[in-house]
Parts: C-alpha cells; sequence; structure tokens
C-alpha cells in the first residue's frame, strides 16, 4: 500500500527582518535627501553679446553709459558712491536700460552678493552686464 | 457539560501590503533625492530668481566657503581640478559656488574654467533658500 504524502507547503520567509531594513533604508533616504530645486547663470566670456556691444560703439550706435558697479566687500552695491540695497539697484539700472553696467566686485566680497546685483541687472532690464576682475601684475 | 472554545486566534496582520508601500516610498526617495556627490563639504548655493534651468551632463566644480575645491564630488587643487575639467568630456561645466565663498576666489576659477577650449561654464543658484 502506498501513502500518499501530504503536499509541502511554501517554505516560510519572515517577513519582518525585510520590513526593518526597508524601513531603516527609507528613513535614510529620507533624511539624507536635500530637496534643493537647482537652477544656474550662464556666465558667458567675451562671447557675441560683448562683440556686438563693441560694433554698436564703434559704429556709433545707440549712445550708452557705461556704469561702473562696485561691490564693497561687505557685498554692498555701490554705485556713484552711494551704497544701495537691491531694489534701489533695481531701480536706478531700470531708468537706464541701455547702460552697459560694468561690475568690480571686492575681491572679499561673498558670491551672493554677486548674485544679487546679477539680478537686480536682470531684472532691471540690463542687457550688458560684466564682470571686471582686476588682476595682479606678474 | 460544558465545551471549551477554541482559542481565537490573532488576526494575520497584513504586512504585504505595509511592504508594498515602504517599498513604493523608498524608491520614490531613491529617484528624488539627489545622489550625486557633488562636493565631500557642504555648499549652498547662492539664491537668484532670475536663473534658468539647470543643464543634465558635464562636470561639477565645487567651492566651499572657505575655498576648498572639489571636482565631482572629489577634492583637488585649483590646478589639478582645471587640467581634469579640461580633459573632461562634454561642454558643460557647473560652478556649485556657496553663497559666503569670497570673489577672490571664484572669479579667478572662473576665468580660468572660461579660457578652457569648448567648455561653457555656468553658475550654480537656486530659486529658494534651503
Amino acid at each position: 500500500m502506498k501513502l500518499a504524502r501530504s503536499a509541502r507547503s511554501g517554505a516560510f520567509v519572515p517577513l519582518t527582518p525585510l520590513v526593518d531594513v526597508m524601513l531603516i533604508l527609507l528613513v535614510f533616504f529620507m533624511v539624507t535627501s536635500t530637496y534643493l530645486n537647482l537652477d544656474m547663470i550662464p556666465v558667458g566670456s567675451e562671447g557675441e553679446e560683448a562683440a556686438e556691444a563693441k560694433a554698436g560703439i564703434g559704429t556709433g550706435g545707440a549712445a550708452s553709459e557705461t556704469l561702473l558697479l562696485r561691490i564693497d566687500p561687505a557685498g554692498r552695491a555701490v554705485l556713484r558712491g552711494q551704497a544701495l540695497d537691491e531694489f534701489e539697484l533695481e531701480e536706478r539700472l531700470a531708468a537706464l536700460p541701455n547702460a552697459r553696467v560694468l561690475v568690480l566686485p571686492s575681491g572679499f566680497a561673498p558670491t551672493q552678493a554677486l548674485v544679487g546685483v546679477m539680478e537686480a541687472a536682470a531684472r532691471a532690464g540690463v542687457a550688458d552686464t560684466q564682470i571686471v576682475r582686476v588682476e595682479a601684475r606678474p | 457539560m460544558k465545551l471549551k472554545r477554541p482559542e481565537a486566534r490573532p488576526p494575520t496582520e497584513t504586512i504585504i501590503a505595509l511592504i508594498d508601500v515602504i517599498f513604493f516610498l523608498l524608491i520614490f526617495f531613491m529617484l528624488v533625492g539627489r545622489m550625486d556627490a557633488t562636493a565631500p563639504f557642504q555648499v549652498l548655493p547662492p539664491v537668484a530668481g532670475v536663473g534658468a534651468p539647470m543643464p543634465k551632463g558635464g562636470t561639477t566644480v565645487s567651492l566651499s566657503a572657505d575655498g576648498q575645491l572639489a571636482l565631482d564630488g572629489v577634492e583637488f587643487d585649483r590646478a589639478e581640478v582645471i587640467s581634469r575639467v579640461a580633459e573632461a568630456p562634454g561642454a558643460m561645466v557647473r560652478v556649485n559656488a556657496d553663497a559666503a565663498a569670497e570673489l577672490r576666489r571664484l572669479l579667478p576659477l572662473i576665468a580660468q574654467l572660461e579660457d578652457l577650449p569648448g567648455k561653457e561654464v555656468v553658475l550654480v543658484v537656486t530659486p529658494e533658500p534651503l
């Protein structure tokens, strides 16, 4: 007589350790992820715009004023000897949309100050903003 | 005669549903989180509302608030960064400078990167502070 073997049930997989590991991984990614929305500002060198601007001056195009905007070591924008905040600067630059703005930052000014000035110039509609850097003579 | 009631079994918890949810959350955070180690030090980019969307690809040069430099997550000195960027494929070079980094460190770096042939240099900003 043959005895029928009872069908073997599937191996029992303990799920609790798996859940534990997943939870730890989940917490890890939640804690380490930084939700920083990143944008960029192109930093063009002597490109087409600069060449155009030079050509414009050469051919006696629209008379454009050149403004020298300094950034002091504390990060304040100084225009014609007057320290301006972001809004005042934007207002002043908006009055001269065709002006060429040369930014001369102090080497000790923070990056945020330069970006703030570039932003104000962009908001004011200044098309030609250039950064001037003083380099030590070799 | 009193019959003994069989002990009620505790209801089986539906762990499978829990695992599914946790798994989905895990995948979500893995996809959303930026896992590219752009710098071995902390860099909080400057805030600007006029930035354009960040292009993909290229190399990332990071500059910390106290002047440390890193290329794609590995710390180097400036000469090494410049020579490695020059050899790197792709035109895009992202300069991820800390908002507090001094311009005497940032501007010479950008000038040197721009002098490399065929490279397009962009400055990383964030539209809202962390």
